[in-house]
C-alpha cells in the first residue's frame, strides 16, 4: 500500500515549478502539489488548511529568492505557529550558493533540493529519499 | 616591516583616516623628539630660501668689507706714523745741527776776536747760514700754533738778537780795529761789554736749552706716537680676528642650517614620493613656512590628495565594476539554465516527435547556451579575482607544478617538461597557482603538434623570479601579443567551447593587481614563451 504524499511547492518560477514536477514524475513518486507563488501565498494556503482542519502537506519545498516573503521569511512564519513547527521543509537552492545553505541551517530544514533537478544529485537525494520512505510508509 | 616602520615615521596622517594611512600619532617618539625642533625652524623658515642664502652671503660679505676696511685704516695709520717718525727724526736732525752750529760760531767768533784770523770768520759765517736755513726748514715741518712752533720762534728770535746784537756788531768793530789804535780801543771797549758780562753767555745758554727744550719735545711725542701706534695695531689685529672667526662661523652656521634644512625637506618628499609609488597615497608632509621648499611641500601634499582621491575613486569604480560584472554574470545563469533546462527536456520527452532538423537545431542552442555558460563562469572567476584575500604561506613550486600537472587533459604527446629545483616561496599559493594553471592549460589547450612539449622553468632577479612557461605550439603573432591578455580575447573559432578568452585576462589581472608582469615571445610556427614575474619574498 503507498500513500500518496502531499506536497506545498513555493516557488515563483514556472520553469522550476515544472523542473519539481517531472523530476518527481521520473523517480515515480506518488504525490499532489499544491504550488504558491511566494511565501505570503504559502501561508494563506496553510492558514486555510489550518482553519478547516484539513491535512497539512507532509513536505514543503521551498524556494529562497521569491518577490513579497521570500523563503527565509516564510521560515521563520513556520516557526511561529505551533501547528506549523514539524512541518518537514526542502529548500530549492541552486548548486554552487553555499550561502544560501548555510543560511538556512540552524533554521532546522529537513534537506536541500539542487536547481536544475537531477536525478543523482547526492545532495537532492536524501531529501527525494524521505520522501519515497514517507510514500512507502517506511520510518 | 622595518621599511614601513620608517616610512610611516615620516608623515602625518590626513584628517580621514583610511586602512592603508600610514599612521602618525601626536604621541609618537619621533614627533615627542623633533616637535620643538620643527617648531623652531618653521619661524626661521618663514624667509623663502634665496633670501637667507642671499642674507647670509651679504652678511659674511659685510663682515669681510668690514675686516678689510679696518685693515686698510691701520696701514693708513702705520704709514702716517712712518711719515711722522721721518719728520721727527728731521726735526731732531735739524736740532741737533743747529745747537752744533750754535757752538761753532760762538768759538768761531771768539777766535776771529781773539786771532783776527780770517779762518774763523768763515767758520762763523757757514754755520751761520746753515742755522738761518735750518730755521727756514724748520718752520715749514712745524705749524705755528704748536708749542713747538712758539717754541721755535722764540728760538728763532734769540739766534737773531744774538748775531744782531752780538756777533755783527763784534766782528764789524774788530775788523776795522786793525786800521787805527781809536779803533782798536773801540772794539775792546765793544768787547768788554758785551763778551765780558756775560751777556752773551746768557743769551747763548738759553738758546741752547730752548734748543733742548724743542728736541725733548719732539722725543716725548715721537714715544706718544709709537705708543699709540703700538696700541692700534693691537686693537686691529684683535678686531680683525674676531671678524674673521665671526664670519667663518656665520659661514659654516649658514651653510650647515641650509644643507641641513634642504636636505631634510628634500629627503621627506623624497619618502614621500617613495610612499606615494608604493601605493600609499594618503600622505602628507608638514609645510607651513612661507620657503621654497614649503611651497614645494604643500604642492606635493595637494597632488598627493588629488592622486588619493581618484586612486580611491578609481578603486571604487573598480570595484563597483566586479561587482556589477559578479551579479550579470550570476544573475543571467539562471534564465540560461532555464532554457537549457526546456531544451533537455524536449530532447528527452519528445524526441520521436522532432525532425532532424529541429533535433539539428536544438543541439545548436544546447552549443550556444554551453559557450554563453562558460562566458558568464569566465566573467566571474574575473571578477572574483582580487576579492578573496589570500594569506600567505610556503609555497614549493615543485609541488605546485604537480598539481597542475594533476589537472591537465590526458593529452598523450606533449609533455611537461619541468626544471629539476623550482624555488620554495613564501607567498599566496591560489594565485600562483592560477597562474601556473592558465598559462599551462593553455599551451596544452592550443597546441598544434601530436608531439610536443610545454616546459616550465625559472630565473631568479634580485628580490624577484622570472617563471617561464615555454612551448612548441603553433606560436602567436606579433600583433597579438598584447591583445590575447583583454578579456574575451581569443585567438580560436567563436563556436569552439573550450576557448572563452578568460585564462590570460585572469593571469593579467592578477599580476597587475600584485604590481608584476607578464609578457610573451613568440612568432608564428615557433611555439610562445610566457614570462611572468613573482617576488621571491613578501
Amino acid at each position: 500500500m503507498l500513500k500518496v504524499i502531499q506536497i506545498l511547492l513555493v516557488e515563483d518560477d514556472n520553469l522550476d515549478v515544472i523542473d519539481v514536477g517531472r523530476t518527481l514524475d521520473k523517480m515515480a513518486i506518488l504525490y499532489k502539489m499544491e504550488v504558491a507563488r511566494n511565501g505570503e501565498e504559502a501561508v494563506r494556503i496553510l492558514s486555510e488548511k489550518t482553519a478547516a482542519g484539513s491535512e497539512l502537506p507532509d513536505f514543503i519545498i521551498l524556494d529562497i529568492n521569491m518577490p513579497k516573503m521570500n523563503g527565509f521569511e516564510f521560515l521563520d512564519a513556520l516557526r511561529s505557529r505551533d501547528e506549523w513547527k514539524d512541518l518537514k521543509v526542502f529548500v530549492l537552492t541552486t548548486s554552487g550558493e553555499k550561502e544560501d545553505r548555510l543560511a538556512a541551517k540552524g533554521l532546522g530544514v529537513a534537506g536541500y533540493i539542487v536547481k536544475p533537478l537531477k536525478l543523482n544529485n547526492p545532495v537532492s537525494n536524501d531529501a527525494f529519499n524521505l520522501m519515497i520512505d514517507l510514500m512507502n510508509m517506511r520510518g | 616591516m622595518e621599511t614601513d616602520h620608517i616610512r610611516t615615521r615620516r608623515f602625518e596622517p590626513l584628517p580621514e583616516t583610511g586602512s592603508d594611512l600610514c599612521q602618525l600619532h601626536v604621541g609618537h617618539p619621533f614627533i615627542r623628539d623633533h616637535l620643538p625642533n620643527l617648531m623652531d625652524w618653521r619661524n626661521l623658515n618663514n624667509m623663502k630660501i634665496s633670501y637667507t642664502i642671499l642674507a647670509g652671503f651679504f652678511s659674511i660679505l659685510l663682515l669681510f668689507v668690514t675686516t678689510t676696511f679696518i685693515n686698510y685704516r691701520q696701514s693708513e695709520r702705520i704709514n702716517e706714523n712712518s711719515e711722522a717718525l721721518t719728520r721727527s727724526s728731521t726735526i731732531l736732525k735739524h736740532s741737533n745741527r743747529f745747537q752744533r752750529n750754535v757752538l761753532n760760531m760762538v768759538s768761531g767768533l771768539r777766535g776771529y776776536l781773539l786771532t783776527n784770523e780770517p779762518f774763523f770768520i768763515q767758520a762763523y759765517d757757514s754755520a751761520m747760514h746753515e742755522n738761518d736755513d735750518i730755521l727756514h726748514e724748520l718752520s715749514e715741518l712745524i705749524p705755528d700754533s704748536s708749542a713747538q712752533g712758539s717754541m721755535l720762534a722764540e728760538i728763532s728770535a734769540l739766534n737773531t738778537h744774538w748775531s744782531t746784537e752780538f756777533g755783527k756788531p763784534l766782528i764789524e768793530a774788530r775788523r776795522s780795529a786793525g786800521g787805527s789804535d781809536s779803533s782798536m780801543a773801540a772794539f775792546n771797549k765793544l768787547y768788554r761789554a758785551k763778551m765780558v758780562t756775560g751777556i752773551e753767555k746768557n743769551i747763548n745758554r738759553s738758546l741752547q736749552n730752548k734748543f733742548r727744550e724743542f728736541s725733548n719735545y719732539e722725543y716725548a711725542s715721537r714715544e706718544a706716537q709709537r705708543a699709540g701706534l703700538t696700541a692700534s695695531i693691537r686693537n686691529t689685529r684683535r678686531i680683525s680676528f674676531f671678524l674673521t672667526v665671526l664670519s667663518i662661523i656665520a659661514g659654516i652656521g649658514i651653510a650647515i642650517f641650509l644643507a641641513n634644512y634642504i636636505s631634510s625637506g628634500v629627503v621627506k618628499m623624497v619618502h614621500m614620493a617613495e610612499s606615494i609609488s608604493q601605493g600609499h597615497y594618503k600622505v602628507s608632509m608638514r609645510a607651513t613656512g612661507k620657503d621654497e621648499l614649503s611651497s614645494l611641500a604643500r604642492a606635493l601634499n595637494n597632488m598627493a590628495g588629488v592622486l588619493a582621491e581618484n586612486i580611491s575613486l578609481l578603486k571604487r569604480k573598480n570595484d563597483e565594476l566586479d561587482q556589477f560584472a559578479y551579479i550579470v554574470a550570476h544573475d543571467l545563469k539562471a534564465p540560461l539554465r532555464g532554457i537549457d533546462n526546456v531544451v533537455t527536456w524536449i530532447e528527452e520527452d519528445h524526441t520521436t516527435e522532432l525532425s532532424p532538423k529541429v533535433t539539428e537545431y536544438l543541439g545548436l542552442i544546447k552549443g550556444r547556451i554551453k559557450r554563453a555558460e562558460n562566458l558568464l563562469n569566465g566573467i566571474l572567476s574575473y571578477s572574483r579575482v582580487g576579492r578573496e584575500l589570500q594569506q600567505r604561506e610556503t609555497v614549493d613550486v615543485n609541488q605546485l607544478i604537480e598539481e597542475v600537472r594533476e589537472s591537465l587533459p590526458p593529452h598523450s604527446g606533449i609533455q611537461l617538461e619541468v626544471q629539476t629545483v623550482l624555488p620554495v616561496l613564501q607567498t599566496e599559493k591560489l594565485p600562483l597557482l592560477q597562474v601556473f594553471t592558465n598559462l599551462i592549460t593553455n599551451a596544452y589547450k592550443y597546441h598544434d603538434k601530436p608531439q610536443g612539449y610545454v616546459k616550465v622553468y625559472f630565473k631568479h632577479l634580485g628580490p624577484t623570479y622570472e617563471f617561464y612557461v615555454e612551448d612548441n605550439g603553433p606560436g602567436i603573432a606579433q600583433e597579438y601579443h598584447r591583445k590575447i591578455f583583454t578579456i574575451f580575447q581569443t585567438l580560436e573559432e567563436r563556436d569552439s567551447f573550450e576557448s572563452t578568452g578568460v585564462g590570460l585576462a585572469i593571469v593579467k589581472k592578477i599580476l597587475d593587481d600584485r604590481k608584476l608582469s607578464i609578457r610573451v615571445q613568440s612568432e608564428p610556427g615557433q611555439g610562445a614563451t610566457f614570462i611572468f614575474t613573482w617576488r621571491a619574498n613578501e
